[in-house]
């Protein structure tokens, strides 16, 4: 130990040996190190500079225009607050902040409760489990336009589950949720879930699967029942599975727009629609593009709202590396 | 006792597990099936369906209304140019990230994967603005543009998680052979980095070719790639199940066989690498 520090100070005189070698390593490696450090910081600064200049840059030109009265072309005519006067005082908008509600909540809900049900219940080795993942994993490979497409098909009343049904001999047999105002949300969300679900519960199992034996034995010992063992043990333990799930759910919900745009245009009439829709309408159906411009800041307000203190809760405590 | 594997049990494991995925993967063969009848016998029941006659009409009509090869290949160059020119961009940030890291780094990293949170309406009418004044409205080089852009935080973080895995002892050990820092980093970190690159480009290229939001918005013609093909039979078509069934198998088909041949791959970078 003293060897070395002795080394380290007379290195620069060439020491005999193998004491040189741990000598000049200390110097050897200062430079190496500044440039690694130096060289880190540049890697990073494309990805920076083009998150900053696309998102942040184009989002705080919405937000701007926002409180003006574009209509076709933006321009910068200050009109305070009366775009979003208007945007609250609308039926539609409110019904699509009604819709994206139910459909975030429910789908979030499902996701996880059926993810990890079915993880659960197939905890244990399955033959062919390669392939029986990647075919629980396709539809969360197909786009959303063709998952809307093919749920159109499936929920549609002359040629799918509902005339199944109804040709085993149940007549009088009704599913018809995409001409329902009333249950069009759920239709939507049967097809996200069918989407997501599998995802879900791949990632459950890894995390599952990846538990300890010894906990189950414990368990078992002790007498817990193997509910209780799921609830109160295994799902503390898989908690960075969940959380992924809960990432990945979330930027689901926020790409509804695709599955809406294709399954149901926003319809029977206005019961489905969507915020992301609304924006979309506004701005090219209407040409009324600073009230798109509201309903959009609202919506990265309402990101915001929910992503800053989960982010801070999630991942503010834990700074250093893993 | 779910940890006491008897071999009765495990058939019957294997036979619940495959009932949920054949009700899961249903919709997509019934599709495929529905791909090569003809229009009068896929609106009929399901028993007429299957038993009815088979036939690739469907197909040939589908490719004579519009050219799915042009589709295709702008799919192609999209996803693959979208997927490379970020990796270019996430790798060295990600290698950064994991083995430099920083104060900020986890602040960064956060950072970057809540703009994947923002809603894109948000950020539609001024990047249609700045590609209509570039010229790169329904241009292949503008949309590889956007869809690097829209994926990167993605790429960013899961190639983060992967290099996290590698041990820096590894690195450190290889310094003191006297490795210098280009053969450290040809001969140590690339060997061991393939494998979460692999998923990471799989996952990318899926998400690229999925992407409807800013295809559909930024192209007309020229430039629209497989999901602009499809969408555009949803709404006029919407009572020819036959041809909107061919439409749709020739869009997924492609990632489904790439997926296929992959499985590990796949299945890694579809769960965001959760899944070893």
């Amino acid at each position: 130990m003293a060897d070395t520090g002795i080394s380290s100070s007379s290195g620069a005189r060439g020491a005999p040996g193998s004491v040189a070698t741990q000598a000049t390593l200390p110097i050897a490696r200062k430079p190496s190190r500044l440039f690694r450090n130096l060289a880190s910081k540049i890697a990073l600064v494309p990805m920076i500079l083009t998150v900053l200049v696309i998102f942040v840059g184009c989002t705080i030109w919405t937000v701007v225009h926002s409180f003006t009265s574009s209509k076709l072309l933006p321009k910068l005519d200050f009109v305070g607050l009366a775009q979003y006067e208007r945007l609250w005082g609308n039926d539609r908008w409110m019904v699509s902040i009604k819709n994206l509600a139910v459909y975030g909540t429910c789908s979030m809900i499902f996701s996880l409760v059926i993810g990890f049900t079915l993880a659960a219940l197939l905890d244990r080795k399955i033959r062919f489990e390669n392939t029986f993942r990647t075919i629980i994993l396709y539809p969360f490979a197909l786009s959303f336009i063709v998952t809307g497409l093919v749920w159109q098909w499936i929920l549609n009343p002359d040629f799918g589950i509902e005339k199944v049904v109804r040709d085993l001999g149940f007549e009088s047999f009704v599913f018809d949720p995409l001409h329902s105002d009333q249950f069009v949300i759920y239709g939507i969300l049967i097809a996200g879930l069918w989407q997501g679900t599998g995802l879900v519960m791949c990632l459950m199992l890894a995390g599952i699967r990846g538990i300890d034996e010894d906990i189950w034995k414990a368990s078992r010992i002790e007498g817990i029942p193997v509910w209780k063992t799921y609830v109160q043990i295994i799902i503390p333990m898989i908690r960075p599975v969940i959380v992924t799930s809960v990432v990945l759910i979330a930027s689901g919900i926020v790409k509804v727009y695709d599955l809406v745009v294709a399954q149901t245009s926003g319809g029977p009439g206005t019961s489905s629609q969507m915020p992301a829709l609304y924006v979309m309408d506004r701005m090219f159906k209407d040409q009324n593009l600073a009230q798109g411009f509201a309903a959009s800041t609202m919506m990265l307000v309402a990101v915001a709202i929910i992503l800053i203190p989960w982010a801070y809760l999630e991942f503010g405590g834990k700074k250093s590396r893993g | 006792m779910p940890r006491r594997i008897s071999n009765s049990q495990k058939t019957m494991t294997t036979v619940a597990a495959w009932t949920i995925g054949v009700l899961i993967f249903f919709p997509i063969l019934w599709i495929f099936i529905l791909s090569f009848k003809a229009e009068g016998d896929a609106i009929g029941t399901p028993l007429h369906v299957i038993s009815s006659a088979w036939t690739f009409d469907a197909y040939g009509e589908v490719q004579g209304r519009s050219d799915y090869f042009k589709h295709f290949w702008n799919s192609v160059v999209l996803s693959l140019g979208s997927t490379l020119i970020g990796l270019a961009i996430a790798i060295p940030a990600a290698w950064s990230m994991a083995f430099v890291p920083g104060k900020r780094t986890k602040d960064l990293l956060m950072w970057m994967l809540s703009t994947k949170m923002m809603p894109a309406a948000g950020v539609l009418v001024p990047i249609y603005l700045i590609f209509r004044d570039l010229g790169l409205l329904d241009t292949r080089i503008g949309l590889v543009a956007i869809l690097t852009l829209v994926n990167l935080p993605i790429i960013v973080w899961m190639l983060y998680t992967y290099f996290k895995e590698i041990p820096g002892e590894i690195l450190e050990a290889a310094r003191m052979d006297g490795a210098s820092l280009r053969s450290e980093i040809l001969y140590v970190l690339t060997p061991m980095a393939i494998p979460g690159i692999a998923s990471t480009m799989l996952l990318n290229i899926i998400l690229a070719w999925n992407e409807a939001f800013w295809t559909l918005r930024l192209t007309a013609a020229s430039a629209a790639p497989l999901t602009a093909f499809i969408a555009s039979y949803s709404s006029p078509e919407g009572l020819f199940y036959a041809k909107l069934s061919a439409a749709s198998v020739m869009a997924i088909a492609p990632i489904l066989i790439m997926g296929w041949f992959s499985q590990k791959q796949l299945v890694r970078g579809l769960t965001f690498g959760a899944v070893k």
